[in-house]
């Protein structure tokens, strides 16, 4: 239990929601633009979502998704600030997941945001957090495990799917072939051919995604090699059959000591006051970073939602 | 210093962590897509056996010009998965593909003109798990946009 409520610098969570919400706002308008073309097309080919069926969400006009498009991007880019972050947090939660609901309704699911969206759910629930702060937090240290929870979920449940769908000969099978061959790149036309590589590339993603939740019971020094190998793994998806899996990189952020982050960015800033330690860092993302916060002062819960 | 959490702020994160726990989990052994974000991880997950040939689909529309041109997502607005979802629809009701016609104008009023639309599938040969590098196309469905 303890383990699931394991504290951490509470700088951390400050740097990962800067990050998640800066990735927000990027996804809409860089890594997933054709959501906004939903609204343009026919609500014939409109297959509403379980969840949207349930909550009986409204099909996708082309005015909800405008709508939704900006108050997003303009929530999204707030929340960054680490201001409010309860209510600016569950405002860019609920509309993302929306905007996910109209993303998946046209006959195709990506699972590639699971994580992220779990990062989106918690993060609300933080309070307020500055970049410098090492104070630690329980909270913070929540949030970020079942942010590494459905990191790691999403790997091993991929293999149970896999198992589930394909069975054991999804090892042997084609899939990778089939992969390369509708959406591969030059390397992976290259390398496509070679005898059995395929095979035991299959056999190697089955390994891995099996074998993903022993992350937890790695000392740190060597669960930075297995965080350092599940990026690299989506380098090498990225280059072979472009699929980056973006929304899921970044919540695995949440397996890094991002604090250090904030001191190194600070070091390479000018000092704007040099004469008092620790509060050099220049406004980043619009968050007065480098207060430093003596025990027993209690800045973070005082606070409160959005002030300083 | 550090803060902690309450006892009633842990039970709850605890309750919460355990319901989405197990719904991943039920949606991993019982569920579907329908059920996103709970549903399984489905990617490449299909069961392809080692010789079976990959089916590589497109939508192309004629001009009236007789230009052929392909009709992707940058054309209408739909990814090819989403096409590809759509598939048993269009080919056993091939005026639905006007949809994506309807698509196709909306985003380029400007454009030429379409007088046919086609579904066409492309299967490339695979062998032993490998590509081999031969692929035949074949016209799925076929629809003449009214004028």
């Amino acid at each position: 239990m303890s383990w699931l409520f394991a504290p951490v610098p509470r700088g951390r969570i400050a740097v990962f929601r800067a990050v998640v919400y800066v990735f927000a706002a990027a996804d809409l308008v860089i890594f997933t633009p054709w959501v906004r073309s939903h609204g343009s097309v026919d609500t014939e080919l409109y297959r509403p979502l379980w969840v949207a069926r349930v909550l009986h969400l409204p099909a996708p006009s082309s005015l909800l998704v405008t709508s939704i498009f900006w108050a997003l991007l303009v929530f999204a880019l707030l929340a960054a600030t680490g201001k409010a972050p309860r209510f600016l947090g569950w405002m860019v939660f609920l509309l993302y997941f929306e905007w996910m609901i109209i993303a998946m309704s046209y006959g195709k699911v990506d699972h590639d945001r699971f994580a992220f969206l779990v990062a989106l759910a918690v993060l609300p629930t933080c309070g307020v957090a500055r970049w410098r702060d090492r104070e630690l937090d329980a909270r913070a240290g929540w949030a970020l495990r079942v942010v590494q929870l459905a990191v790691v979920a999403t790997y091993f449940l991929a293999s149970w799917a896999k198992l589930r769908f394909g069975g054991p000969e999804w090892m042997t099978g084609s899939v990778l072939a089939r992969a390369i061959l509708r959406r591969g790149t030059d390397l992976a036309d290259l390398i496509a051919p070679v005898p059995g590589l395929l095979i035991a590339a299959q056999i190697g993603i089955m390994a891995f995604e099996l074998l993903s939740p022993l992350i937890f019971v790695l000392a740190w020094r060597w669960q930075r090699w297995a965080v350092a190998y599940f990026y690299s793994f989506h380098l090498v998806t990225i280059s072979m059959i472009t699929i980056s899996f973006a929304p899921h990189l970044v919540a695995m952020l949440s397996f890094l000591p991002l604090e250090k982050a904030a001191d190194w960015v600070a070091r390479r800033l000018p000092s704007r006051e040099p004469s008092v330690a620790g509060s050099g860092l220049p406004v980043l993302l619009g968050e007065v970073a480098g207060h430093r916060i003596e025990a027993g002062e209690g800045a973070a819960e005082g606070a409160g939602a959005g002030g300083h | 210093m550090e803060t902690t959490i309450s006892a009633r702020g842990r039970a709850v994160r605890l309750a919460a962590t355990l319901i989405a726990g197990v719904l991943l989990l039920a949606g991993t052994l019982w569920g579907s897509d329908d059920h996103f974000p709970f549903g399984p991880f489905l990617m490449y997950a299909g069961v392809n056996p080692p010789n079976e040939p990959a089916p590589d689909p497109r939508i192309e529309g004629t001009t009236l010009d007789g230009v052929v041109i392909q009709l992707g997502e940058k054309q209408t607005g739909l990814r090819r998965a989403e096409v590809e979802g759509q598939q048993e629809s269009f080919v056993k009701e091939p005026s639905r593909l006007q949809e994506v016609v309807d698509a196709y104008n909306r985003r380029n009023p400007q454009g030429p003109t379409l007088s046919e639309i086609r579904y066409v599938m492309r299967e490339h040969e695979i062998k032993t798990s490998r590509p081999t590098g031969k692929w035949h196309d074949e016209i799925l469905a076929t629809w003449k946009v009214p004028r």
